[in-house]
């Protein structure tokens, strides 16, 4: 039935007057009207940790990480390498030197162009590389976030140092990439190893507390941390240890005469310097002369889908290998059976038995105390 | 009564001017003794002074005795090559700048103007970045520091002869070139690893001294700074104008570039196993010459001395002063900076009188 409308004296039918143009018009509002609801599920608005507003219409289908290790958390939280679209030079070595390399074959291709390891990005090659999400550090100064809002680029900012801020960067992550179901499994799995060995630690007395020292370089200068803001002073207290070098500011170079005098019962190696190995403490006329060296306690930070050293989607595996080896009496993780879940979980894979040696350096370090236990029985 | 001539007075003056060095050589080499003995007693790790003295007698005595307790390790293979090795350092670049202050007639002028601590700098700079640790490092600065001064060398030779200010110049733009390349280095290294080095290295540190090293930069500082004072009345002569010295019958360039190439062995040396360090070259020798006076004779091992007392004691500070060893950049400009501000003052003063 035609609507009539009485125009003047005469009727004339409604769809005379709607003109062409309003009906599109029209349509347009109608479909606005069915679809919009859809669009603003889709939206996904977050505060950084830079503490700004981001905004996506829609979960972002292509993830630049400037910042080195959320290349691999990216990776991780989708479950594949159909996201990450660039990323820092450093965090594809990682991929390319550890075992993401062999899970993720086609994670070696993926560009490193867009930025120099120092955190400055390409903004051409960036922009060319049309991402939806930039994801880079929000503590490093505004010179290397401008360029990248400039050119109009959507970007995340995140901040390094604690537990806390991990999780809600990893949290915020999932969330802009459109799997927010993931995250809940993996933050849930970091809160439950902190707490059991958060749990068992408070019973070890203080003087059963082993001193501990990272070093976080060591072939050209060495270099240790204080505690504050640091992750791994963090976690070796987390584990029942003491940090050895509480006593610095920041990371900072130290000598070998400072390492004697405070003279550690653990050493712990970073896996950033890849010529990096233990004999460079067993071989040397001092270091050999700490209880870590007499006593064996010296070991080298695994590389598994990340260095272990550092924040990362790993973390939990990585309080669990250093817990145990500080107090294998009291914490006693099947670390073999925790690795081939977590890497179930985090990258549908099954790691082979020569995978988990590799990643853990069995080889190399296979002789040092209490690393028995990492063996496969 | 009839005035003295001359002839009369002139050995009196000598004699007074000889007894007043060598009272300034006994003072400085006291002094030495002092800086030496005290580096090798502090530390982080506490060993009682007496004890520290106790185990460097036997060390000597007993060189080939076999050390088991950390505080005898402590002592003879960290402090110990630590502080020759800081000593011989500092003497090599005293020495240079002393040496090429004469050469070009010019007091502000120190053995950086050659482009050697850049191009020694880029040699070490890649080293790291490219994972290259120990000895061959150590090569490869040496050479890029050598590498620098052929540069400078060819650059400046213009009709088979290179002008002073040409030397100058291209020792400035082949330093500017090595910068820019050592800054490019520092861009791609990774912000984990090789940049840190690099930029703690390019800061300089004695904190990697060991015998060996000390060994094997040795013989490059100490042959270099021996030759450079066996070229001492050669380098009073180079002191005067371009003219006056060719009028002695001086050959001038070749002797230029024959101090030059000394130079880059002691600093190529120097820089080889503990980076760049600023400000001694340029202070020390102006020290040396209110000490001593600018004859080469004397100003050549009074700058030595001063360099390597000077030296031991910037080392001990940086490696005691914190639990964090301190770059001896940062201090060797915090100490030198005022310390040459004040003699450029003095200077000043001196000249004109007021």
């Amino acid at each position: 039935m035609a609507l009539i409308v009485i125009r003047g004296d005469t009727m004339v039918p409604l769809s005379l007057i709607i003109t062409t143009a309003s009906r599109r018009r029209m349509a347009a509002a109608l479909a606005a009207m069915m679809f919009a609801p859809a669009a603003f599920a889709e939206e996904i608005v977050f505060k950084d940790q830079g503490n700004r507003e981001v905004l996506l219409a829609k979960p972002a289908e292509r993830v630049v990480s400037i910042v080195i290790p959320m290349a691999s958390t990216v990776i991780a939280l989708d479950g594949s390498t159909r996201k990450l679209i660039g990323m820092n030079p450093t965090a594809k070595s990682a991929v390319v030197e550890g075992i993401l390399g062999k899970i993720f074959p086609e994670a070696k291709d993926i560009p490193s162009d867009v930025t120099a390891p120092n955190f400055v990005p390409n903004v051409e090659a960036l922009t060319a590389a049309n991402p939806d999400l930039v994801i880079q550090w929000g503590d490093r100064g505004a010179d290397i976030v401008a360029p990248i809002t400039n050119a109009g680029l959507t970007t995340m900012l995140i901040l390094y140092g604690t537990e806390e801020l991990t999780r809600d960067y990893m949290t915020m992550a999932a969330k802009a990439i459109g799997k927010p179901e993931r995250i809940g499994e993996l933050v849930e799995w970091r809160d439950r190893v902190q707490k059991d060995i958060e749990a068992k630690a408070t019973a070890i007395p203080d003087d059963k507390k082993p001193n501990v020292l990272y070093l976080g370089r060591a072939l050209s200068d060495i270099s240790a941390s204080g505690t504050k803001g640091n992750y791994n002073a963090w976690s070796i207290e987390l584990a029942g240890g003491k940090n050895a070098s509480a006593e610095l500011n920041g990371t900072v170079s130290v000598n070998k005469e400072q390492i004697a005098a405070w003279n550690p019962d653990v050493i712990f190696l970073n896996a950033f310097e890849a010529k990096l190995n233990v004999d460079w403490v067993y071989n040397d006329p001092i270091l050999s002369l700490t209880n870590a060296a007499k006593s064996k306690r010296v070991y080298k930070m695994p590389l598994g889908g990340y260095r272990w050293d550092p924040p990362s989607q790993e973390s939990p595996l990585s309080w669990m290998w250093t817990a145990n080896l500080l107090h294998p009496e009291t914490f006693k993780y099947d670390l073999r059976t925790e690795m081939r879940t977590a890497y179930k979980t985090l990258y549908n894979y099954d790691l082979t038995d020569s995978d988990i040696d590799n990643i853990l350096w069995l080889k190399e370090q296979g002789a040092a105390a209490d690393y028995a236990q990492f063996e496969a029985k | 009564m009839a005035t003295m001539t001359h002839e009369e007075t002139a050995p009196a003056v000598r004699r007074v001017h000889l007894a007043r060095q060598t009272l300034v050589f006994a003072l400085l080499l006291a002094l030495l003794v002092v800086a030496f003995t005290v580096s090798l007693c502090v530390g982080r790790f506490s060993v009682p002074a007496v004890r520290a003295l106790e185990l460097i007698w036997q060390g000597i005595s007993d060189p080939s005795r076999e050390l088991t307790g950390i505080d005898e390790r402590i002592v003879l293979l960290v402090r110990a090559p630590r502080v020759v090795l800081a000593a011989l350092a500092g003497a090599g670049l005293a020495i240079s700048g002393a040496g090429l202050q004469g050469v070009f007639r010019n007091p502000l002028v120190s053995p950086d103007i050659l482009g050697i601590s850049q191009g020694a700098a880029f040699g070490g700079a890649l080293a790291i970045m490219l994972g290259i640790w120990g000895f061959p490092l150590i090569a490869m600065v040496f050479l890029c520091g050598m590498a620098a001064v052929i540069l400078v060398g060819l650059l400046s030779r213009i009709n088979g002869r290179s002008e002073t200010v040409t030397v100058i110049l291209s020792g400035l733009v082949i330093s500017s070139m090595f910068s820019a390349v050592v800054s490019l280095l520092q861009f791609i290294a990774d912000p984990n690893t090789s940049l840190p080095a690099i930029v703690y290295w390019l800061m300089g540190s004695f904190a990697t001294a060991t015998w060996e090293r000390t060994l094997v930069a040795a013989p490059g500082l100490i042959l270099g700074s021996c030759f450079l004072w066996m070229l001492r009345f050669r380098l009073n002569i180079l002191s005067l104008d371009e003219a006056e010295a060719r009028s002695l019958g001086a050959n001038t360039t070749r002797e230029r570039w024959l101090v030059f190439c000394l130079i880059a062995v002691i600093v190529g040396s120097q820089v080889a196993v503990s980076g760049i360090i600023g400000w001694i070259g340029i202070v020390i020798p102006h020290a040396a010459r209110l000490l001593v006076g600018h004859d080469h004779r004397a100003l050549l091992p009074a700058a030595a001395v001063l360099g390597a007392g000077f030296m031991v004691c910037i080392d001990t500070l940086a490696r005691t002063a914190t639990a964090a060893e301190i770059p001896l950049g940062v201090i060797t400009a915090l100490v030198g900076a005022p310390i040459f501000a004040a003699l450029l003052r003095h200077h000043y003063r001196e000249r004109t009188g007021s």
